[in-house]
């Protein structure tokens, strides 16, 4: 976690802008939140998908805890980011973040520490994770 | 109906279809022997993300996901050991370190 699934038309973004929006929503998680980089995962899923009327769909899966306006100033950012990099207009690019406990995931064998709970040992662990996968 | 679903979803190419068995089989051990629900009422689905589609940390990904969801929830001490002890079974079924793996166990 945080994991941002991003719904686009079959064929519609080729694998160097799938890779720089996968960079971008990195830094810009990374940079609002302060998790590791090795934390952010990013997917990219050309599978039409009903519930969402845009073309274009971040879907954001995030630790809960965290408050309102910078949840949605992160999504902001995000659709701002994809539809710069994607050459968009940003109103066909629609998003979410929905929220679980971060008590309920294990990534690295470590429970992920509540927002505002991450102790030094977790910062290091998401260091050795990112040069390793 | 499935009180326990898992969903898994992995990079293509990564784990074959014996493994994939293997592992199957491994989340039901692993459920019965920490939360005694039988074979039964566990669900399991295997889903790839296509290669170049999945990315950690703005690099391509080599990470799997185990999602679990168990109706009816659980006490976190005996999440922490389900989680526990599905990253250790996917581990040693996979190859995969510990580095490669999310498990989540959510209440449903």
């Amino acid at each position: 976690m945080p994991y941002y699934r991003c719904v686009v038309p079959e064929g519609s973004v080729p694998f160097e802008r799938r890779q720089e929006v996968a960079k971008a929503f990195t830094d810009i998680h990374c940079g609002s939140t302060g998790a590791p980089r090795s934390f952010v995962h990013v997917v990219f899923d050309e599978a039409p998908d009903a519930r969402f009327a845009e073309r274009y769909y971040v879907d954001g899966a995030n630790r809960a805890g965290r408050p309102e306006e910078l949840k949605q100033a992160l999504l902001g950012d995000l659709r701002g980011a994809f539809a710069s990099i994607i050459g968009v207009d940003e109103a066909e690019v629609g998003g979410r973040i929905t929220e679980g406990p971060a008590s309920w995931s294990m990534e690295g064998g470590m429970v992920l520490p509540e927002p505002g709970e991450e102790t030094e040992e977790w910062y290091s662990h998401g260091a050795v994770a990112a040069a390793g996968g | 109906m499935a009180q326990v679903r898992y969903d898994c979803t992995m990079q293509e190419g990564q784990i074959g279809e014996d493994a994939r068995a293997r592992l199957a089989d491994g989340l039901r051990d692993v459920t019965e022997r920490v939360l005694g629900a039988g074979a039964d009422v566990v669900s399991v689905d295997f889903s790839d993300i296509p290669q170049g589609f999945g990315f950690r940390g703005g690099e391509p990904s080599t990470t799997s996901l185990v999602r679990g969801s168990i109706v009816g929830g659980l006490e976190q001490p005996v999440r922490v050991e389900l989680m526990s002890a599905i990253c250790d079974m996917w581990m040693e079924i996979s190859g995969c370190t510990v580095d490669e793996l999310v498990v989540t166990a959510r209440d449903a």
